[in-house]
């Protein structure tokens, strides 16, 4: 038994790395002067332990999938490609949120450990294979979060978001503990290993509970994908919170929330019958209503965090659609999307921050005559945008193109089709922002002090990606060939 | 005689009476206390499945989990609730509206 745990802790290690730097970090900043404004060394652990865990999860990946602690996580390739991404996403956060000006000076330090914390509850989700499991790993990544949307705690519109957040977030887990406390009693075991067993040979009467009880489960975990019943709060969020957390926001819980629908979608529905038709019927919808929504929102938005934002949602849908396929096809194609969508969200976001820090609010007026005074963050912005709108060459194209690929595949072809309608949408509000930047006269050549040599180049380094997957992207398939969902020995 | 639906009925009740605590209040001190009525009727239905159907210790666990992070997450919302009392001078939930469009 002791033996067995040891070689579960083996596999383990990303994760508690993970937790020894949240401790650390908390133990720098202890270490640090009330006074001292710039915390040189706090952000060189942050990152340099950051590293170390994406390459401990990057030897991971080509490791034989296994179950560890008494079957109550997977480790597969799924979950630890999913996982690099979480980290990915938090380090691009945490480095925004050292020079963005949307967060108190003093409060810096306290944004890294919160989005580690929060990090490590994705991490959870991403390799649950319990309901228990599934209900800490949702509840790690959401009381952190409620935190963190609150966190310019001297202004209200901050600490309305943090509210609504967390009113939001406890209803809609208390709903899913419902509908799991249900699942548990129909199966007696909260084992995903144990309710696939007991999948086959279901009563009428029993099916009758399952149904409701697995609608209830999903609105704890599309909460966190803030799909459509459930998206009432994002906007608000996104717009209340300081722009840091909104792009943390937009990454990690989504790529976490979608991992665990993945597995929860091919584990409980992997084999036809009633409950895989009703299940895909009802994500069909949602999916589709998420991306119209998302989209048709976004169009009269004037601020620009907003906008994005309401995108968020939409690409969220997006890659719901890949959800909906129920095979492997699917599922590399959500990872890829995955992948470019996490650059492309990290460079707009860090455009719109710096514009934003320098005026004071973020409408699309603020990017006037961009081209004229930064060419080369103008030009960066017009490929993120081209990208998020799908165009081709560009990998939000290639991302686009697989997720339509998989639809297919599977006939879907009533929901390709409203992905199709929904892209053509989508151009409308990212060119609007490119019309301005280049069409528009420039309000004031003030420098705008964001855009200094240091984070102009890593904007230039997080662009490269969303021109290279577009051209090379067979390299980032391959790399996903393995990430298939495992089910058990 | 106390049976398994017996439970149910108590637990689905308490479900009931949160969801229309949340929808019918507007203080929000009240919302906070609708929330906890529904995660207790979760933990109250995992106690009794565990207790008739089926004999093994993962219900319990799960009702202990629940309990212990119930709280956790009501220490961060009341704070974040003090928080917005401090500006805003109000716990009425309809004056949470300055982010709407």
């Amino acid at each position: 038994m002791a033996l067995n745990y040891l070689a579960s802790i083996s596999r383990y290690v990303p994760e508690l790395l993970s937790v020894v730097i949240m401790v650390g970090l908390i133990f720098i900043e202890a270490c640090y002067d009330r006074e001292e404004k710039k915390k040189p060394f706090f952000y060189l652990a942050a990152f340099f332990g950051l590293t170390f865990v994406f390459v401990n999860l990057a030897a991971d990946l080509s490791k034989p999938a296994t179950m560890i602690f008494t079957g109550s996580m997977t480790i597969d390739p799924f979950s630890t490609l999913s996982k690099m991404l979480m980290v990915l996403g938090t380090m691009g956060a945490i480095y925004l949120s050292k020079e963005s000006k949307d967060i108190y000076d003093n409060l810096k330090s306290e944004f890294a450990i919160m989005a580690v914390g929060v990090m490590i509850g994705g991490m959870i989700l991403a390799s649950a294979n319990n309901l228990l499991m599934v209900y800490i790993g949702i509840e790690t990544l959401s009381i952190l979060s409620y935190a963190l949307a609150s966190f310019k705690k001297n202004e209200e519109r901050s600490s309305e978001a943090g509210l609504k957040y967390s009113l939001y977030g406890g209803i809609s887990s208390g709903i899913m503990l419902f509908g799991m406390s249900h699942i548990f009693g129909v199966f007696g075991s909260i084992q995903f290993a144990d309710i696939i067993a007991g999948l086959n040979g279901l009563s009428t009467a029993q099916l009758a509970v399952l149904l409701p009880s697995f609608i209830m489960f999903f609105a704890g975990i599309g909460y966190k994908i803030a799909c459509v019943p459930f998206h009432m709060w994002a906007p608000d969020v996104y717009e209340g919170s300081p722009l840091p957390v909104t792009t943390f926001f937009s990454i990690v819980p989504k790529v976490a929330g979608l991992a665990i629908l993945l597995r929860v979608t091919m584990t409980f529905f992997g084999q036809e019958g009633a409950l895989q038709v009703t299940w895909v019927g009802a994500l069909s919808v949602i999916s589709a209503l998420t991306m119209t929504v998302g989209n048709v929102s976004a169009i009269g938005q004037r601020s620009v965090k907003r906008m994005l934002a309401y995108s968020s949602i939409s690409h969220a849908g997006m890659m719901m659609m890949g959800v909906v396929v129920i095979n492997e096809l699917g599922t590399r194609s959500i990872l890829f999307y995955a992948i470019t969508y996490l650059f492309m969200t990290l460079v707009a976001f860090y455009v719109t921050s710096f514009v934003a820090d320098k005026y004071g609010n973020d409408h699309f007026e603020r990017f006037s005559g961009l081209i004229k005074r930064y060419p080369l963050m103008a030009i960066m912005m017009t490929v993120v945008m081209f990208s998020l709108a799908g165009m081709p060459p560009l990998s939000g194209f290639v991302a686009k193109f697989n997720i339509l690929g998989a639809l297919l595949s599977e006939k879907h072809y009533m929901l390709a089709l409203i992905a199709v309608l929904n892209s053509v949408v989508s151009l409308y509000y990212y060119m609007k922002i490119i019309r301005l930047m280049v069409l528009k006269d420039v309000e004031s050549m003030e420098p705008i002090i964001g855009f200094g040599v240091m984070n102009q180049s890593i904007i230039l380094v997080l662009t490269v990606p969303v021109l290279a997957l577009g051209l090379f992207w067979s390299g980032i398939m391959r790399l996903t060939e393995g990430a298939s969902i495992f089910l058990g020995p | 005689m106390i049976t398994l639906s017996s439970y149910l009925a108590i637990s689905f009740a308490l479900f009931v009476c949160g969801i229309a605590v949340m929808i019918a209040r507007k203080n929000i001190i009240a919302i906070l206390l609708g929330i906890e009525l529904i995660l207790n009727s979760a933990a109250l239905n995992f106690a009794a499945y565990t207790r008739f159907v089926n004999h093994n210790l993962d219900g319990h666990i799960m009702s202990l989990f629940i309990i212990v992070i119930a709280a956790a997450e009501a220490a961060v919302g009341l704070a974040i609730v003090i928080r917005f009392f401090q500006i805003r001078e109000s716990i009425h939930i309809d004056d949470a509206t300055q982010l709407l469009q």
